[in-house]
């Protein structure tokens, strides 16, 4: 049964310490580690500058110093946590678990105890948790990050995660989820047809980077940033589009007519494909060359 | 009789080589079965075609009345395909825990007895990226039994083993078989050691089934009885043509029933018999003559 299959390979990940570290903590770490030394080191700026004075008001509007709104901030990271460094850090863990069988050669251990489906689906579900889990982490240390920056420039804080904001922070928080998953999808399609780890890692980051050049690639061809072309190609942007239309306002009023629907399905297709690929090559894959 | 394993014209080919060339084999239900054959006669591309690792090119193969890759049959099976490896950072005892859960048993009561079975209760918490190659095979048999299987696939179980390893080995496969009541499957270079631990073997060469039988049966086959006697001259005079000199002692060519026959003759004749006993043709021999291996010297030992 798939419930298994999740269960076995969630206890496999909760051993594997230092995949876990590396998924999870590296990152929340070293941002709180660099937010609060920058902090610091402003303050202590700041303080030569003024010795024994007080900062006058009017810079401190300017510098944007007054009441920190922790509703914003974590609005603000939910809709950045696919970020380069979050993503490269995930797809570590999730290259792990994608190769993690070709490279020990376990997948001999385990292909009779339950059908191949159920195997790679609970491999992406314990992939689904640990993306949620890492930026359950990462906004954490945002929290962290802003509570030591209250600290440090005497900020007042205020924190109202409701309504709108509230809406706006789940609909982030669920595309950045959804734009991980679609690099982990690639990144199982990848350990499956070439069952390799470096492989998982590096295929999907590949493709990330390729994605940042599409647009430029795209236009002197005379393909606009919202025609159909452009979009399926680049998920990043359509994903950037429907992130426009949550945001509301500005962002959503700029978006160009019929572009959502597009965005939607480009979204759709670079997440089932790599899964559906993945599923049906490890269907009738040889296994006996791990 | 029951078969677990039941093999029609199974055949695979890996481009030109046919690692399996029209199987057709039966393996009964209940006690050790030895596959026998030289490197590359197709044993290790039977058992993962019957573990559903790789797909046959023709031919049908059921596994426990279903058919290969049948999720719900394989799970009667438990199997050890070669040395077994598994994730470092795991020690033994979650290794069982993580495969237990892989088959849907939540309970981990049974992982100390399989740990004790196979000898590696004091190592259940040491991490087996510092295990031995014997003590992976240990694991490995633990690991293919932790789910209860009524059918145990064991490819080369003792490989890497110390001779007392073996010894426990050969005792716990024989005991899964006769106490447990497991059909045993078990691949295996070691000639002697099959033929000490199976109730009945077959043997590939190229792929195909070359002979297949009870091993008692196969190795009655040119028995003789082995007699240390003095004086050697009178026994060969009752033995007759029966008698063939093999430096200090005299082979009798004769059935086990006749033996009694024999024994009177001799100490009628006034021949001191200090020794007895039967000479078969081993599976070694068998194997060699079947497979037209190049045979070592040494091929007679004791029956």
């Amino acid at each position: 049964m798939l419930v298994d299959a999740i269960r076995a390979e969630g206890f496999r990940l909760s051993k594997n310490k230092t995949g876990l570290f590396w998924s999870l903590a590296f990152v929340p770490i070293i941002s709180v580690a660099i937010g609060a030394l920058t902090s610091f080191v402003l303050k202590g700026s700041e303080t030569k500058i003024l010795g024994d004075e007080k900062m006058p008001e009017e810079l401190k509007a300017a510098l944007g110093r007054g009441t920190l709104d922790m509703a914003d901030a974590l609005v603000s990271a939910a809709g950045n946590l696919a970020n380069p460094l979050v993503l490269l850090f995930v797809l570590i863990g999730a290259a792990t678990l994608y190769a993690g069988d070709y490279r020990w050669e376990t997948w001999r251990l385990i292909s009779a105890r339950n059908s191949r489906v159920n195997l790679l689906l609970a491999k992406l579900a314990v992939v689904a948790g640990l993306a949620l889990a890492a930026m359950g982490f990462m906004l954490m240390a945002g929290v962290i990050e802003n509570l030591i920056k209250a600290a440090v420039f005497e900020r007042s804080l205020t924190f109202a995660l409701t309504g709108e904001k509230a809406l706006q922070f789940a609909g982030f928080a669920s595309l950045s989820w959804l734009r991980i998953l679609q690099f982990t999808m690639m990144g199982m399609l990848a350990a499956v047809v070439t069952r390799s780890l470096l492989a998982a890692l590096f295929v999907p980051l590949v493709f990330g980077i390729a994605q940042f050049f599409t647009p430029q690639m795209l236009l002197p061809m005379g393909v606009l940033p919202d025609a159909w072309l452009s979009i399926l190609v680049n998920p990043g942007a359509a994903t950037d589009a429907i992130q426009a239309a949550i945001a509301g306002g500005v962002r959503a009023a700029a978006l160009p007519d019929g572009l959502l629907p597009k965005a939607w399905i480009s979204v759709g297709l670079w997440t089932l494909l790599p899964l559906a690929g993945a599923l049906a090559w490890f269907r009738k894959q040889d296994l006996s060359k791990e | 009789m029951t078969a677990v394993i039941e093999t029609r014209g199974l055949t695979k080919t890996y481009g030109t080589v046919r690692a399996l060339d029209g199987l057709d084999l039966s393996i009964p239900r209940g006690g050790v079965y030895g596959v026998l054959g030289p490197n590359g006669a197709g044993k290790s591309t039977l058992f993962r075609i019957l573990l559903g690792l790789i797909r046959p090119t023709d031919g049908t193969a059921n596994i426990m009345n279903g058919p290969v890759g049948d999720i719900a049959h394989m799970r009667l099976t438990g199997s050890m395909i070669e040395t077994p490896r598994y994730p470092p950072y795991m020690t033994a005892r979650q290794v069982l825990r993580w495969l237990a859960l892989e088959h849907g048993i939540a309970g981990t009561a049974d992982i100390p007895l399989w740990l004790d079975r196979v000898g590696l209760s004091e190592a259940a918490d040491r991490k087996v990226r510092g295990f031995s190659v014997g003590m992976m095979q240990r694991l490995g048999v633990a690991a293919a039994l932790i789910s209860k299987p009524e059918l145990i696939i064991l490819d080369e179980p003792t490989s890497g083993m110390d001779p007392p390893g073996i010894q426990e080995m050969r005792a716990l496969i024989r005991s899964l078989a006769h106490d447990d009541g497991l059909t045993v499957i078990l691949a295996s270079h070691q000639l002697l050691e099959v033929q000490r631990v199976c109730d009945r073997v077959a043997i590939l060469n190229k792929g195909r089934l070359v002979r297949e039988g009870a091993v008692s049966e196969l190795t009655a086959v040119g028995e003789r009885l082995r007699l240390t006697l003095s004086p050697i001259g009178d026994a060969m005079i009752v033995l007759g043509d029966k008698g063939s000199v093999d430096g200090d002692v005299v082979l009798a060519d004769i059935k086990r029933h006749e033996a009694p026959d024999l024994f009177r003759a001799l100490i009628e004749k006034g021949v001191d018999v200090t020794e007895a006993r039967w000479v078969g043709t081993d599976l070694e021999a068998i194997f060699f003559t079947e497979t037209g291996a190049v045979q070592a010297p040494e091929t007679i030992h004791a029956g």
